[in-house]
């Protein structure tokens, strides 16, 4: 069969980056068995493909149906290579499957050496027990299992039994994505089982849901007249927002256009919420400097790649609300949250992230990159500062106020200087001086160090 | 958006330019042949285009001969030149214009393009949205004649004239009578309700000649052709508004003052006051601002006109100010975006009010 896991097993480098560049693509979707293109990749010993998946922000620690991650794959089939490209990409080396076990396990059943010593010098524990009690230790031959019994020792190890213990009842692993997801645009609105209301806004209500076993959030938007019009542009539009090909993006699933009752927006669910949520309501996540520079990369990142496609209809605004929190805290920019060109005309309602200019002029008459680059730095403050910005003030006087009046964010003392140095950068008064999404990245990377 | 038709301005109106790129491309033997047959067509064009005009531009002597005792009325040239009757006319030209836009028919000047009918009729089929039954188009004098009689006829009826006689007739119209014109435009802008905003107590002076004996004696006196109204706005069904204004004026008070203190609440946050409901709302800049103040939003400052320029751009925030008020749940304002911009007090007491009773105990 031609698809993607086909060109992963056979390592077709070309196929495999072709359909990688088409958006609507996502990487981290599995076939029947779950297996991820990553997971095909690795068994198969594809470095290079390999590379490229992990450039592009694959999920090194999705499982299959038999809750592998490709590490275990790699590390069975002796890829010495794509074994160290994964623990640098931090891949969990104690990650047991359903028999119980651990990428190590098979390196030593299958006598690699290198590999078992790789991942022993990477943590990965010698005395845990699969589900019939066996250590990797157990598992490799004489001459190995001394190998990695002394290294063990040396690196400090207990060496005392640890049982086997049932996990997989917490839920805890991230099953690469069901394919299904990426594959329709258009959805029947009976097929969604829509349970609980979650909010109304004025955009519209959001419910939560479930579609095809998958937890879905749709968000049946608000419009006065949905006519003719309105539902040709909304078909238009929405498929722009299925971008499925970059990890800090999260797509449109698909849409259901019921014009002229409803038009609704299908995403996935994220049990964390969005970005505002974690940071003003008592989320019990810790958002230190490291978190806040991780937060800060992962929209930097997603922001570059939207930049990349210049896309300018439907509009996205940045700001916290509109970024959600994945289960493994990895942020992602909510396309759902864009705005259609049939939407909301002539009300914004979170200005406190916008630029002067932004609020003062078209989107055709701005550098709309600049503005959103503004929209960054605004983010950024949120997350040195743990405050809403302008929270005393309702939406028109705070506009209004920077617009016309020169209101901006105050950095209190004691904020990280490197963050207040890169606040200051990003909202240069004059828009051609601020620095772009891709500027902006590596100064990121080096935070995080 | 409210989209009515607007006719172009006098600027589009631009001169056929065919003639000079003729000039151009032919040769001289040509160019001579190419002048006649434009000659040929500009005279074709005038026999069609011409009027079939009943005053002679010679006017014979008798004409002008009263007999005894005859009276004839006639406008002082110098009031045609106040700057009220001048705005006046304007007013009703554009108006008359905005009306046929879709029709492609532009006035310019009331006496000369009124009197045969042919406007008239098409007004009145555009205003009562009725057809009526009469020739489109008439060259004889006699024709124009019966065709403006049967108009009148029509508006007149319309206008409820079954008793009363009014102030013009087929004889004073067709012999271009500028205030028997005027009195006939005013009352259909009343009594449609028209869209504008007239200029209030114009008066023009008449004077009348009258022959006694051998003597010509000429009296003088003033002409009104508007008075003040207080209801410009849009007819609609009878509301709390219409009984307000007839029967309680003094709880009329009471009502503007809460409207106020209403609206300062929140334009106060802004740092603005207003003092006059009628007038203080008119350019929509207020209504805008006041808008977002209320519905939890930032109107983005290029989505209206923040100090604007004219009528059009008032026009254009008031109606931008009543799609937002939709867009947050309210009904349609009884109103037309139009009659804000004319400071008419009662439909901006029926905007306001609309957002009183969502709004008022917001804090």
């Amino acid at each position: 069969m031609e698809d993607i896991f086909h060109w992963c097993r056979e390592g077709n480098a070309i196929q495999v980056r072709l359909w990688l560049d088409d958006t609507e693509h996502d990487m981290n979707q599995g076939d029947d068995h779950g297996f991820s293109p990553l997971h095909w990749c690795a068994k198969e010993g594809h470095t290079k493909l390999v590379e490229m998946l992990l450039q592009r922000g694959a999920r090194v620690n999705a499982t299959n149906m038999g809750d592998d991650i490709p590490l275990h794959l790699a590390a069975a089939h002796g890829h010495l290579d794509i074994v160290l490209m994964l623990l640098r990409h931090r891949s969990d080396v104690n990650t047991t499957n359903e028999h119980g076990n651990s990428p190590l396990h098979y390196a030593c059943f299958w006598g690699y050496q290198a590999i078992a010593e790789e991942l022993v010098n990477h943590g990965a524990l010698v005395s845990v027990a699969n589900k019939d009690g066996d250590t990797p230790l157990d598992k490799a031959k004489a001459l190995l299992a001394k190998r990695v019994h002394d290294l063990a020792v040396e690196s400090g190890q207990e060496l005392k039994k640890i049982s086997f213990k049932d996990q997989s009842w917490l839920g805890l692993k991230t099953r690469s994505r069901d394919a299904t997801l990426s594959r329709y645009k258009g959805i029947n609105i009976r097929d969604l089982e829509l349970h609980t209301k979650i909010a109304i806004s004025p955009s519209g209500e959001t419910w939560r849901g479930r579609w095809q076993k998958n937890d879905i959030i749709a968000k049946i938007l608000n419009i006065r007249d949905c006519n003719a019009r309105v539902s040709r542009d909304f078909n238009e539009e929405f498929p722009k927002l299925r971008i499925f090909s970059h990890p800090n993006i999260l797509p449109v699933i698909g849409a259901c256009n019921n014009a002229p009752q409803n038009l609704v927006v299908i995403s996935q669910y994220m049990p964390r919420g969005s970005l505002h949520e974690l940071l003003h309501s008592a989320a019990g996540v810790i958002v230190d400097t490291a978190q806040a520079v991780r937060f800060a990369l992962d929209i930097a990142r997603g922001m570059s790649f939207l930049h990349s496609l210049e896309r300018i209809i439907p509009e996205y605004l940045l700001n916290t609300y509109h970024v959600m929190i994945d289960d493994d805290l990895t942020a992602r920019i909510n396309m759902g949250d864009a705005k259609f060109s049939f939407q909301e005309y002539g009300r914004l309602y979170q200005p406190a992230w916008m630029s002067p200019e932004a609020l003062q002029r078209k989107r055709s008459d701005r550098n709309w990159e600049a503005c959103d680059m503004w929209s960054f730095a605004i983010c950024i403050w949120e997350l040195a500062t743990r405050e809403v910005p302008f929270a005393d003030l309702s939406p028109m006087e705070c506009g209004m106020r920077i617009a016309t009046e020169g209101l901006r964010v105050q950095i209190p003392p004691g904020t990280s200087p490197y963050l207040t140095k890169l606040i200051n950068i990003c909202m240069n008064e004059d828009p051609g001086k601020r620095p772009t999404f891709d500027m902006i990245i590596p100064i990121l990377d080096k935070m995080k160090r | 958006m409210a989209s009515r038709p607007k006719s172009p301005g006098p600027n589009s109106a631009r001169s056929d330019k065919e003639e000079s790129f003729w000039d151009k491309i032919g040769t001289l033997g040509r160019k001579k042949r190419i002048k006649e047959v434009q000659e040929v067509q500009a005279e074709g064009r005038y026999a069609i285009d011409s009027p079939g005009n009943p005053n002679n531009p010679e006017i014979p002597p008798e004409d002008y001969a009263l007999r005894d005792n005859e009276q004839r009325a006639i406008i002082q040239p110098q009031s045609l030149a106040d700057p009220l009757v001048k705005e006046l006319q304007q007013v009703l030209i554009d108006w008359i214009n905005d009306e046929l836009a879709n029709q492609r028919i532009i006035v310019k000047n009331i006496e000369e393009d009124l009197y045969d009918g042919q406007v008239l009729h098409k007004l009145w089929e555009n205003l009562t949205g009725r057809k009526l039954d009469v020739l489109e188009v008439t060259q004889s004098e006699e024709g124009q004649r019966e065709k403006l009689s049967i108009v009148l006829n029509a508006v007149n009826h319309v206008l409820g004239f079954h008793h009363k006689i009014p102030k013009w007739s087929v004889e004073s119209v067709h012999s271009k009578n500028m205030v028997a014109i005027l009195h006939l435009l005013v009352a259909l802008v009343r009594h449609f309700r028209a869209p504008i905003r007239l200029p209030e107590n114009v008066f023009v002076t008449i004077v009348i000649a009258q022959k006694n004996g051998q003597i010509l004696s000429a009296q003088k006196y003033q002409e009104q052709i508007t008075s003040q109204y207080d209801d410009v706005g849009m007819r609609c069904e009878r509301d709390a508004f219409d009984t307000l204004f007839d029967c309680a004026p003094e709880k009329l008070a009471v009502v503007k003052k809460s409207l106020v203190t209403f609206v300062n609440k929140h334009l106060n946050k802004l740092n603005i006051e207003v003092a006059n409901l009628s007038t203080d709302f008119k350019d929509g800049v207020y209504l805008c601002l006041l808008m977002g103040l209320l519905g939890g939003f930032f109107v983005p400052l290029y989505d209206f006109h923040l100090t604007p320029r004219d009528a059009d751009q008032m026009v254009h925030n008031v109606a931008f100010s009543f799609e937002l008020m939709q867009d947050v749940g309210l009904p349609q304002p009884k109103a037309r975006p139009e009659d804000i911009v004319n400071m008419d007090l009662k439909s901006t007491l029926r905007v306001l009010y609309n957002l009183f009773t969502k709004y008022r105990n917001l804090s």
